[in-house]
């Protein structure tokens, strides 16, 4: 992560997992999240194997490696001490961090790349509910995966996740697990989408992005439901409304790209990952989805991926 | 390179295929390479241990093509996958 995109892209993910907890710490390999008292961040141990840099330079996530697994340092917030063997995670907070600004590094950081070592899939992708099943936005963050989420929710179509898309394979299927009621907006896309009155969530003061709560207005659907197809986002550059088939490669290497990983240096879990990926690429199809980015054109938008997602393959 | 060269995978190179294609990961670089379905045919037949003389013998076995293009596409792939360290000559 390397840029101002991708930090809020870290930062929202905390929000898509409150509320999961309880499905995801009951999960294989995950035994729970304590917070310890604050104290000032100490020497770490050694030195960091990756870094996430903010577009001003500054750190915003340092990883280490541990006698006992991983460390993750926000610096002046927390670390975060993940257990290998068991899953668990400790916050220990630097003085005067919230505990709101707490849970949402755990949730939309730290979770996702704990989750990394079991046998979910987590990417950075948003995902709805349409007439044809769920459907995934997958995307860096800025390339609109909340703005379309929060268009199909102001439509009637639940979301499932504003980002940090959790899949579960169960037989044929993934199955896309619901995450927190809330998307995070820029102010552009809030007054162009949602209702005057939305739901405001507690704000966060290393972001500049709203948060709003599900509502009438903006509807989420609370239930794991099976990925039919999934839309990685282009950049905007397209003229009009273009949607076409991946190859199975370019598949398998875009799913890659947009996983997160606790350890890119663990040859054994990436391996496993890479495996896990393959065969989701092999059994999911993808889509290259991009359109100029004009909000005026959205409800056109929604009518041509909504159709896309419910033509059968072949007549694609 | 000649044609009577072989190439192996260095071990921190994984390959999947999916569909008719398949993709490299660097497990050390975290670099991907993909290859279409004739490119990971020449992957599979190389890492099977064919030296890149029988490997253009498959592949004009396969597809209906002139030698003399298959050996420039493999000996180009050839090229491409050692510069980024994704095969190594035996």
């Amino acid at each position: 992560m390397e840029n101002r995109a991708a930090l809020e892209d870290a930062v929202k993910l905390l929000d898509d997992w409150t509320g999961a907890t309880d499905r995801v710490e009951g999960g294989p390999g995950m035994s729970g999240f304590e917070i310890s008292a604050p104290r000032p961040q100490g020497a770490p141990p050694g030195s960091p194997f990756h870094k996430w840099v903010s577009p001003d330079g500054a750190t915003w996530t340092e990883f280490y490696r541990t006698e006992t697994g991983h460390l993750l340092r926000f610096p002046n917030l927390a670390d975060f001490e993940v257990f290998a063997a068991s899953g668990a995670v400790i916050c220990r907070p630097a003085p005067d961090v919230e505990q709101a600004t707490l849970d949402h590094l755990y949730r939309n950081q730290v979770l996702p790349l704990v989750l990394s070592r079991t046998e979910k899939l987590v990417f950075h992708a948003s995902a709805v509910e349409t007439p044809a099943g769920a459907i995934a936005f997958v995307a860096q963050s800025g390339r609109g995966k909340s703005t379309l989420a929060a268009s199909f929710a102001t439509r009637g179509y639940g979301f499932l996740t504003d980002d940090g898309l959790v899949l579960e394979r169960q037989g044929e299927d993934y199955r896309v697990m619901p995450s927190h009621p809330s998307i995070r907006l820029w102010e552009d896309s809030r007054s162009a989408l949602l209702r005057p009155g939305a739901e405001p969530a507690p704000p966060l003061h290393f972001t500049s992005k709203a948060r709003f709560m599900a509502g009438p207005g903006l509807t989420f659907r609370d239930a794991a439901l099976p990925l039919r197809k999934a839309y990685f986002l282009g950049g905007g550059g397209a003229s009009g409304i273009s949607i076409r088939p991946l190859g199975a490669a370019e598949t398998l290497i875009e799913w890659t790209r947009h996983s997160f990983l606790l350890d890119i240096g663990d040859r054994q879990l990436i391996a496993s990952h890479f495996d896990r990926i393959a065969a989701l690429a092999n059994d999911l199809p993808c889509y290259r989805l991009d359109y100029p980015r004009r909000y005026e054109d959205l409800p056109r938008l929604l009518e041509a991926i909504t159709a896309h997602a419910a033509a059968p393959e072949a007549a694609e | 390179m000649t044609i009577g060269d072989k190439f192996t995978p260095p071990q921190n190179v994984i390959a999947r295929e999916v569909g008719d294609e398949a993709v490299l990961l660097d497990l050390t670089s975290g670099m991907y390479f993909g290859l279409d379905p004739v490119g990971a045919q020449m992957w599979r037949l190389i890492a099977g241990g064919c030296t890149l003389g029988e490997v253009c013998d498959k592949m004009i076995e396969e597809y209906d093509v002139a030698r003399e293009d298959i050996e420039r596409d493999l000996l180009a792939l050839v090229r491409d996958l050692t510069e980024k360290k994704l095969l190594l000559r035996s």
